[in-house]
Parts: C-alpha cells; sequence; structure tokens
C-alpha cells in the first residue's frame, strides 16, 4: 500500500494514536518536512501517548502559557508545527519533562530546536536580543565591565578571559558571525 | 559569568584547591562556553563549535567549571567531539576528593542552615549526567554536611530557580514569578543562606531578589552562596576573600558565623 510506505518504519501505529487520523495518508513525510527537525526527530515525537507526564512536572507550566502536552498533540493530531507556539520561550530547560517521559521523547531538545525556527521568523524575545550581540562584540554572552576587573585587581586575580584577548576575541567572534548572520536579523 | 561578575568565587577555587594541593590554573583564552540553552536555541551548530574551541584549548588537561552551564555545555560537546575531560567541581569534591577528606581538611565548621538548590543543569539531563539521581540528588546536601553546616528541607526544592532557558532575558517576568514561588517555600523554613554550585542560579537568587523588591514589593533578605566560597571560609580564608559582601543581599548574621565558625572536629 502505498500509503503505508510513506510512514514506512511503522512508528504511527505503535502510538495509539491512529483513529485520530481519517487516512492513513494524512500522515505522511510531509508533517515532517514542514518541521525544523530531522525525521528522527519527528518520528520520536509520534511515541507520545498523552500521559500528561511532562506538563505535571513543568514548573514553567503552572504560571505561563506553555503547555507541552497540547504542543505534542496538536502537532499529533492537527499537524501544527512545534514552532508556531510562542509559549516555547517560557522553558526555562529544566528537562524535568524529558528526564521523566515514559516514552523517552527528548522534549527540552525538541523544544529547543523548535526555538531555532521561531527565532528565525520572529527574533529574539526581550533581552536575549542583546545576549548575542554581546557574544559576537565581547565573546560574552555577560561580558565583564571596568568594575568587575577592579574586583578581579582587588582579589589578586589574572584577567584571561577572552573578551580582554584581542587575537581570542576575534577568533570567537568570527564563529559568531559564521553562525549567526543567517539566523538572527 | 565567574570571570567576568563573580570573581570572589574563582578566588575560593584557587584556594580550595591549593589547599587540596591539587594543580589548577586559568585557561587563557577561553571565552563564553557558551550558555547551553540559549545558544543551543539559536543555533546548535555555533554552541558546538565554540564549545570545541573552549575544550581545545585545555589540550589533555582537565576543564574544571564551577558553573553548570559551562558544564553542561563543556561535558556535552567533549561526549560529542570525542575529546576532553570536563569535570563540575561540585561532582569532582563529593567522587574525586570525597566527603571525608573535605571534613579534614577544614579548619571551622560552618554552623549554618542552608536551602541546598542543585540547579538543574547539574544533575539533568541524566542521559549525559550519569553521576547522580536526576530526581533526588544527595551531593550537595553531603558537601553541605561535610562543613558542619545543615542542609534544611524545603518544598519546591528541585525546581529551578527561574533563571534557566533564556527565561531570565527572554521573559523576565515568568522568571520573577518561578523565582518567588522558590524564595517563599525557602522562606517557610529557618535558613541563614542559600546555597548553589552556579553563577546563573547565584545572580538570579541574589540579583533577582532586588528585581522582586522593585518590581512586586517582595522583600526576602536571603543571602546566597556559592559551595565553594563556603568551603573556601571553613578551610580558613578570609571571606572577604570570597567577595559576598559584592553580592547584592548580604546578612551580618550570616557573615558573623562565617569569620567565627566553630572548633572544627580533630
Amino acid at each position: 500500500m502505498a500509503s503505508q510506505t510513506e510512514v514506512d518504519d511503522g512508528i504511527i501505529w505503535s502510538c495509539g494514536l491512529s483513529n485520530v487520523y481519517q487516512t492513513p495518508t494524512s500522515f505522511n513525510k510531509t508533517h515532517f518536512k514542514s518541521l525544523p527537525m530531522d525525521d528522527e526527530v519527528g518520528a520520536v515525537i509520534n511515541k507520545c501517548i498523552q500521559c500528561g507526564t511532562c506538563i505535571g512536572s513543568c514548573f514553567s507550566g503552572r504560571v505561563t502559557a506553555l503547555n507541552t502536552r497540547r504542543i505534542l498533540m496538536e502537532h499529533l493530531a492537527k499537524g501544527v508545527p512545534i514552532e508556531n507556539h510562542d509559549a516555547l520561550w517560557f522553558c526555562v530547560t529544566c528537562y524535568a519533562c524529558q528526564e521523566r517521559c515514559p516514552r523517552g521523547i527528548p522534549v527540552t531538545e525538541i523544544i529547543l530546536k523548535a526555538r531555532n525556527e521561531l527565532a528565525r521568523r520572529k527574533g529574539l524575545p526581550g533581552r536575549l536580543k542583546n545576549a548575542f550581540s554581546y557574544l559576537e562584540k565581547h565573546s560574552a554572552l555577560v561580558p565583564g565591565k571596568d568594575r568587575n576587573l577592579e574586583m578581579r585587581k582587588e582579589l589578586g586575580l589574572p584577567v584571561y578571559h577572552s573578551q580582554f584577548d584581542d587575537e581570542a576575541r576575534k577568533e570567537v567572534s568570527e564563529i559568531v558571525k559564521r553562525y549567526l548572520k543567517e539566523v538572527i536579523r | 559569568m565567574i570571570h567576568n561578575r563573580y570573581p570572589g568565587i574563582e578566588k575560593s577555587l584557587y584556594y580550595v584547591f591549593d589547599n587540596l594541593e591539587i594543580e589548577i590554573s586559568p585557561l587563557k583564552g577561553s571565552s563564553c562556553c557558551p550558555a547551553p540553552s540559549i545558544t543551543k536555541s539559536v543555533s546548535q551548530d555555533l554552541w558546538l563549535e565554540i564549545g570545541k574551541r573552549n575544550i581545545q584549548l585545555a589540550k589533555n588537561d582537565t576543564i574544571m567549571t564551577a558553573c553548570n552551564g559551562c558544564f553542561t555545555t563543556l561535558f556535552e560537546v567533549s561526549e560529542k567531539i570525542g575529546t576532553g575531560d570536563v569535570r563540575h567541581v561540585a561532582e569532582f569534591l563529593y567522587f574525586d576528593v570525597g566527603t571525608e577528606r573535605i571534613r579534614r581538611s577544614i579548619t571551622k565548621r560552618l554552623p549554618l542552615k542552608l536551602a541546598v538548590h542543585y540547579g538543574c543543569h547539574f544533575f539533568r539531563p541524566g542521559e549525559y549526567k550519569k553521576f547522580t539521581s536526576p530526581e533526588r540528588p544527595k551531593i550537595l546536601d553531603e558537601l553541605v554536611e561535610a562543613i558542619g553546616s545543615q542542609s534544611v528541607d524545603y518544598r519546591y526544592k528541585m525546581m529551578c530557580c527561574g533563571g534557566g532557558g533564556g527565561v531570565r532575558a527572554g521573559a523576565t517576568e515568568v522568571s520573577q514569578e518561578l523565582l518567588e514561588i522558590k524564595l517563599d517555600a525557602m522562606s517557610n523554613e529557618e535558613i541563614d543562606a542559600i546555597v548553589v554550585v552556579c553563577p546563573l542560579c547565584l545572580n538570579q537568587f541574589d540579583n533577582g531578589q532586588k528585581e522582586l523588591e522593585n518590581s512586586r514589593n517582595r522583600s526576602y533578605g536571603i543571602p546566597t552562596v556559592h559551595y565553594i566560597q563556603l568551603l573556601a571560609v571553613a578551610m580558613g580564608m578570609e571571606p572577604e576573600l570570597t567577595g559576598i559582601q559584592w553580592h547584592s543581599i548580604s546578612s551580618t548574621d550570616l557573615i558573623e558565623k562565617l569569620v567565627k565558625g566553630e572548633m572544627a572536629e580533630e
């Protein structure tokens, strides 16, 4: 059956949600192609049994709109891309959901990966924007200021961070430019 | 972050390693690790490439870090590229030095009641951090007891400080909301300080308390310290060399206890 070869690894049949789909053809690899993820990650999401352990473990989910179980459900049932949810930025990446998922779904890593596409589309939220300009300019997400250097001096400590070493700083800045150029406007 | 914001943590590290007669020196030219979650949120390749550069700077030496973020990045990258030996100072002290030797090497006990906060990235994800429980680690509690302090149990002990994942910078209100829950739970117990093993957690608890005063009119007045600062003082270092006087929240009570201490056991 042609429709079955499209999902040929059989993973969706083990997810227990096949009744959600009207026909097997509604679930094919094109769903995965809409994701920033590789097939491997896309396939692993299909193991979700909607038990809610992830959201039950999520402290951020208690106080924000972040609902990991629902995000996975909407992806599975309706093909809504993970990266459509702005609430992904509320994840503190504590890894409790990932650690406890009885199906071994790397929930936190999936969120981090989906954020790549979210950042590409809408840019970074809040003060995160500045963080990467600091990384590019100073090779530090938290750059040292004069006061910090005084503190080091007071304690008799050497200054050795790449931020204060021209050659090392340039090296790091080059790496940041190379990878960030296409990602963040 | 330790180099640029908390040099007292670094000073304490040198003091402790000198005391234990283990050679340690600055990793010259090393950059931001880079922070795992916020960098991975933007580009996995960027995270890997900068992490790789830092690991290669160490050549064949062990990289010792006192930060959960650096630990996560450098440890995971080292596993991925197959080179580099990366250790977090807390697990190194626990496994390689041992609480017995720590007990013997302190000159004074610190009679403190402490709220232990591990920081999520110290013990998770368990896929990489295989050395302890991803649910109920005991390492830091035992390290705290080794210097004569008491680890006070509290609600939400394993909850995030609210600073991780770029939430502190990207969604500050959420970060404050989570911090408030955590601090409410801690302040239900009688404690002298919060003890952490990560400068980001330290920053969140310490500067975060100042921010909560301004934004939510909530005042807790609980000082935060890094474990290595306490260990250095217990081994005989002057408390002001730990830089705790530069933290936002301080307490004379804590400083007094750090200065005086109690006679160590023979």
